[in-house]
C-alpha cells in the first residue's frame, strides 16, 4: 500500500536560492509521477498550510537552510520534534516551525522527511538561482524519487554527498 | 537609573523585528523600533509587464498571501483605468473577508492570546468549572466537563513531555497573568480548535483563486468561470461549500472569538484600557468596495484620517499627493539622491539601501543615527497608526453603520468609556469587532453573487488589457487596499508598457517606522511610552502593545542578515 504523499517545497521564490524549494516543486511538475504522490508549491506559507499537510500520511518537505554546509549540500533529515529542524530561513521560518509544532500539538502529525539544501546568501534578490544550487537539482531530485519508490521509510539521518 | 531592554527579534510575528525600550521606575520612557531585514520586491518587478507584478508581489508575505496581489491589480486598474465587472468585485471581496477572519482570529489566538493567558495556570483548572463557565458564555457546543478534562490531560502530557513548542517562549507565572485557570483553560482549548478552524476557511481561496497559498489573481477581473450548471467551472456544489464554509466561520467567530475576546477585555480593562495609545492619528483607505473600486462613497470600511482622537473631524485622503503621503529615511537604511531630509511621495520613491549600522552580531544600534530597515511614512507630515482600530475609529467618527452601533454596545456592556479605544485593549477588541462585521459581510457578498448569477450576470473579465491595441504607453496609477493589519498602498508607474517604478507602502511601515527628523515618533515607539514594567527580564507588557498591533515585518522589510538568525535575545542593561 503506498502512502498518500505530499511533496512540499517552502521558500521565498523571490530571494533567489532561498527559493529552491519552489524551483524543485516547479521541476517535478513537468514529471510523470505515481498517482499518489501529489505536489505543493508551499512559497512562503506557514499555517495556511495546514489543512493540506494533514490531509497526507507523508510529506516530503524541501527547503533551503542557512547551516554554515557548503552551498549546495543536501540532507535529509526525519525530524521527530519541532527542535529537530534545522535553522530554517528568512520570512516563513516562523511560520513553519509554527505549523510543525501545531501538528504535534493536535496530534495529527503526517510521517515528515525533509531535504535541506544549504544556501550561503540570502540577501540577494532575483529569480535565478546560483550555479551551486542550480547544480544540486538533479542530485534532489533523484533523492525524492528514490523516497517516493522506497517503501521501507527507514529512520536515518545521512548526508548525500 | 535608566535601564535598556533589547528584545530581537520579538517572537510569535513573521519577521524580524527589534525593540529597545529604556525603563525608568519601572516605566518605559522612550523606545526604538527595527525592521532588521530589507525589503527589495521593488528591483524585482522593475521592467516587467505590468499585467504578470501580482504574481510576484503576491510572494512578498506568507500571511496576507493575497492581499498584495490585490492591491497591485488595482493599482494596474487604476493606470489603465479599466473597471472590473460586479462579479469580480463580490469574488474579490469574497476573498478578501476570508483573508480578514483567518487572519484575525489567527492572529488572536496564535499570536495574541498568550500575552493575555497562561498556559501553565490552565493545567490548574478544574473540568467541571471550566465547563459551567464556558456554558454560560457562549452556546458553543464543545463545552463539557469531559471535552475539558481530556483536554486538561492533554496539556499536562504535552508540558511535561519538554515539548512546549508554541508555548515555549511564554512568560508563565508572571504577574501580570490575571485570567483564572478555568478562564486560561477556555482560552487553551480555542487556542486548538482555533488551529483546526483556521484550516477549513482558507479553502475558499482555492474556489475562486485555484490554489493556496498565493491564489490567482487577474487584471481585469478574476481568473475564475462560473457556471451554476457546468461540471468544469465553479458550479453550485462549489458555491454551496463556500456558503458552508462563509457560515461555520461566522459561527466560530461570535460563539468563540468574541465571548474569549470579551472575557479577556473584562479582566484586564482597568489597566489595559489607559495603556499603549501611541499616535492618536488614525488612518484607512477603506476597503470592500460595494460597487466600483473607484466610487470611494460606497465601500463598508469609510476611508478617511481622524487626528488627535477628535471624534468630530474627518480628514480626506488623496494618497496621489505628493504633499500628503511623504516617506523619510533620516533614520532608515536607505540613501535617497537628493539627501537625507527630504520626503519622497511613492511615485517618485527610490529604493537605494545604504547599510550603516553595526556588523551583526551586535548589542546596540545607533540610535541617533540610521537604525532600521523601515523607511518612515507621514501623512501630511503627522505619524499615522493603521489597521483594525484606525477603521473602526474612522468609521465610528462619520457615523457608518453597522460599525458604530457594535462599538457602542461593546463599550456599554464592557462599562468602558469611548477613550478606552484608545489603547492596547481598544487595538485588541477593534480586530475582534471587526472580525464579526466582516463575517456578516462575506455571507452578503455572497448572497449579490448568487443574485447576479441567477439573473443571468457571469461576467467576470474586463479583457480590455489584453487586447494590445488599447493599451497606452505610459501611465501610473495607485492600488489602496485595508490589509488585514492596515493600510496598504502599492504605486505603479509605467512606460513603454513596462514597470518603471513600484513601491509599496505596507501596513507595518506606518506602525513600526523608527522616528522622523524631528524626532517625532511613530506607532509602535509612541505607544509604548509610559507602559509599566513590572520586571525587565520578562517584558510581557512590551509584547501586549506591539502584539495588539498584529506587526508583520515579512513585507515592511524582506531579508534579514546572516549571522543572526532565530536566536532569541532579551538584554537588560543597567
Amino acid at each position: 500500500m503506498n502512502k498518500k504523499t505530499l511533496i512540499l517545497g517552502i521558500g521565498n521564490y523571490l530571494l533567489q536560492d532561498e527559493g529552491i524549494g519552489i524551483h524543485i516543486i516547479h521541476i517535478l511538475e513537468k514529471e510523470r509521477l505515481p498517482s499518489h504522490i501529489s505536489l505543493l508549491d508551499g512559497g512562503t506559507s506557514g499555517l495556511h498550510l495546514l489543512s493540506w499537510l494533514q490531509d497526507y500520511e507523508r510529506i516530503i518537505l524541501i527547503d533551503a537552510t542557512l547551516d554554515n554546509n557548503p552551498p549546495g549540500t543536501i540532507q535529509l533529515i526525519y525530524p521527530h520534534h519541532a527542535k529537530d529542524f534545522p535553522p530554517l530561513m528568512s520570512a516563513h521560518e516562523i511560520g513553519l516551525q509554527d505549523m510543525i509544532e501545531a501538528m504535534i500539538l493536535t496530534e495529527h502529525l503526517p510521517e515528515i522527511q525533509l531535504i535541506t539544501i544549504s544556501v550561503q546568501n540570502i540577501n540577494d534578490i532575483g529569480l535565478d538561482l546560483t550555479p551551486s544550487i542550480k547544480a544540486s537539482i538533479p542530485k534532489v531530485i533523484h533523492l525524492i524519487k528514490q523516497l517516493v519508490d522506497d517503501k521501507s521509510h527507514k529512520k536515518r539521518l545521512s548526508t548525500v554527498k | 537609573m535608566v535601564q535598556r531592554i533589547v528584545i530581537d527579534p520579538l517572537t510569535r510575528i513573521e519577521g524580524h523585528l527589534r525593540i529597545e525600550a529604556d525603563i525608568q521606575n519601572g516605566k518605559v520612557i522612550d523606545a526604538h523600533s527595527s525592521g532588521t531585514m530589507v525589503r527589495g520586491i521593488e528591483k524585482i518587478v522593475k521592467d516587467r509587464d505590468p499585467r504578470d507584478v501580482w504574481a510576484f508581489v503576491g510572494r512578498v508575505c506568507g500571511v496576507c498571501t493575497s492581499i498584495h496581489s490585490l492591491c497591485s491589480v488595482r493599482a494596474v486598474e487604476n493606470a489603465y483605468q479599466i473597471v472590473i465587472p460586479p462579479n469580480a468585485q463580490l469574488v474579490r471581496n469574497i476573498m478578501e473577508a476570508v483573508l480578514y477572519m483567518h487572519d484575525h482570529v489567527v492572529h488572536f489566538y496564535q499570536l495574541h492570546a498568550l500575552d493575555w493567558v497562561d498556559v501553565v495556570s490552565a493545567l490548574k483548572a478544574d473540568p467541571v468549572a471550566t465547563s459551567a463557565l464556558a456554558q454560560k458564555q457562549s452556546p458553543w457546543p464543545k463545552s463539557s466537563v469531559g471535552y475539558f478534562k481530556a483536554l486538561k490531560e492533554r496539556l499536562i502530557r504535552f508540558v511535561g513531555s519538554e515539548q512546549l513548542g508554541i508555548f515555549a517562549n511564554g512568560y508563565w507565572g508572571h504577574p501580570g497573568y490575571k485570567l483564572t485557570p478555568e478562564q486560561n483553560l477556555i482560552a487553551v482549548a480555542h487556542y486548538l480548535e482555533a488551529l483546526e478552524w483556521q484550516k477549513e476557511v482558507v479553502k475558499v481561496q482555492t474556489v475562486f483563486g485555484g490554489k493556496n497559498p498565493h491564489p490567482n489573481y487577474l487584471v481585469g477581473g478574476m481568473a475564475c468561470s462560473i457556471d451554476l450548471q457546468e461540471a468544469n467551472a465553479i458550479n453550485t456544489e462549489r458555491l454551496n461549500l463556500v456558503k458552508q464554509k462563509l457560515q461555520n466561520a461566522k459561527a466560530f467567530i461570535e460563539q468563540v472569538y468574541i465571548p474569549d475576546l470579551l472575557m479577556i477585555a473584562e479582566v484586564y480593562k482597568e489597566e489595559w484600557s489607559l495603556i499603549g495609545g501611541g499616535v492618536s492619528n488614525y488612518l484607512t483607505y477603506g476597503d470592500f468596495p460595494l460597487f466600483e473600486y473607484g466610487d470611494t462613497n460606497n465601500y463598508k470600511m469609510p476611508r478617511g484620517v481622524v487626528l488627535n482622537r477628535d471624534l468630530s473631524t474627518i480628514y480626506p485622503i488623496n494618497a496621489t499627493s505628493p504633499e500628503e503621503i511623504k516617506e523619510y529615511i533620516y533614520h532608515s537604511w536607505y540613501t535617497y539622491k537628493q539627501g537625507n531630509k527630504v520626503g519622497l511621495h511613492p511615485y517618485n520613491g527610490e529604493t537605494i539601501l545604504n547599510y550603516t549600522g553595526p556588523r551583526p552580531p551586535y548589542s546596540h544600534l545607533d540610535l541617533n543615527d540610521k537604525y532600521s530597515w523601515i523607511k518612515t511614512p507621514r501623512w501630511k507630515e503627522r505619524p499615522m497608526e493603521v489597521g483594525p482600530l484606525a477603521r473602526l475609529i474612522v468609521a465610528y467618527a462619520a457615523g457608518v453603520e453597522p460599525q458604530k452601533t457594535l462599538i457602542t454596545d461593546t463599550l456599554k456592556q464592557l462599562e468602558l468609556p469611548i477613550t478606552a479605544l484608545f489603547s492596547t485593549l481598544g487595538r485588541t477588541v477593534a480586530r475582534g469587532l471587526e472580525s464579526k462585521l466582516v463575517a456578516n459581510w462575506a455571507l452578503e457578498f455572497y448572497e449579490q453573487l448568487i443574485q447576479n448569477l441567477k439573473n443571468g450576470d457571469s461576467r467576470m473579465v474586463n479583457h480590455y488589457l489584453w487586447e494590445k491595441e488599447n493599451k497606452p504607453k505610459s501611465v501610473r496609477g495607485f492600488g489602496l487596499t485595508e490589509a488585514p493589519r492596515g493600510a496598504l498602498a502599492h504605486f505603479i508607474v509605467i512606460e513603454d508598457n513596462r514597470v518603471k517604478n513600484y513601491q509599496m507602502i505596507v501596513p507595518t511601515t506606518w506602525n513600526a517606522s523608527p522616528r522622523d527628523e524631528k524626532g517625532i515618533l511613530s506607532a509602535f515607539e509612541s505607544a509604548l511610552i509610559g507602559t509599566p514594567i513590572y520586571d525587565p527580564k520578562q517584558p510581557l507588557e512590551i509584547l501586549r502593545t506591539i502584539h495588539s498591533f498584529d506587526p508583520c515585518l515579512a513585507c515592511a522589510v524582506h531579508l534579514y542578515d546572516t549571522e543572526r538568525r532565530s536566536i532569541h535575545q532579551i538584554t537588560v542593561e543597567n
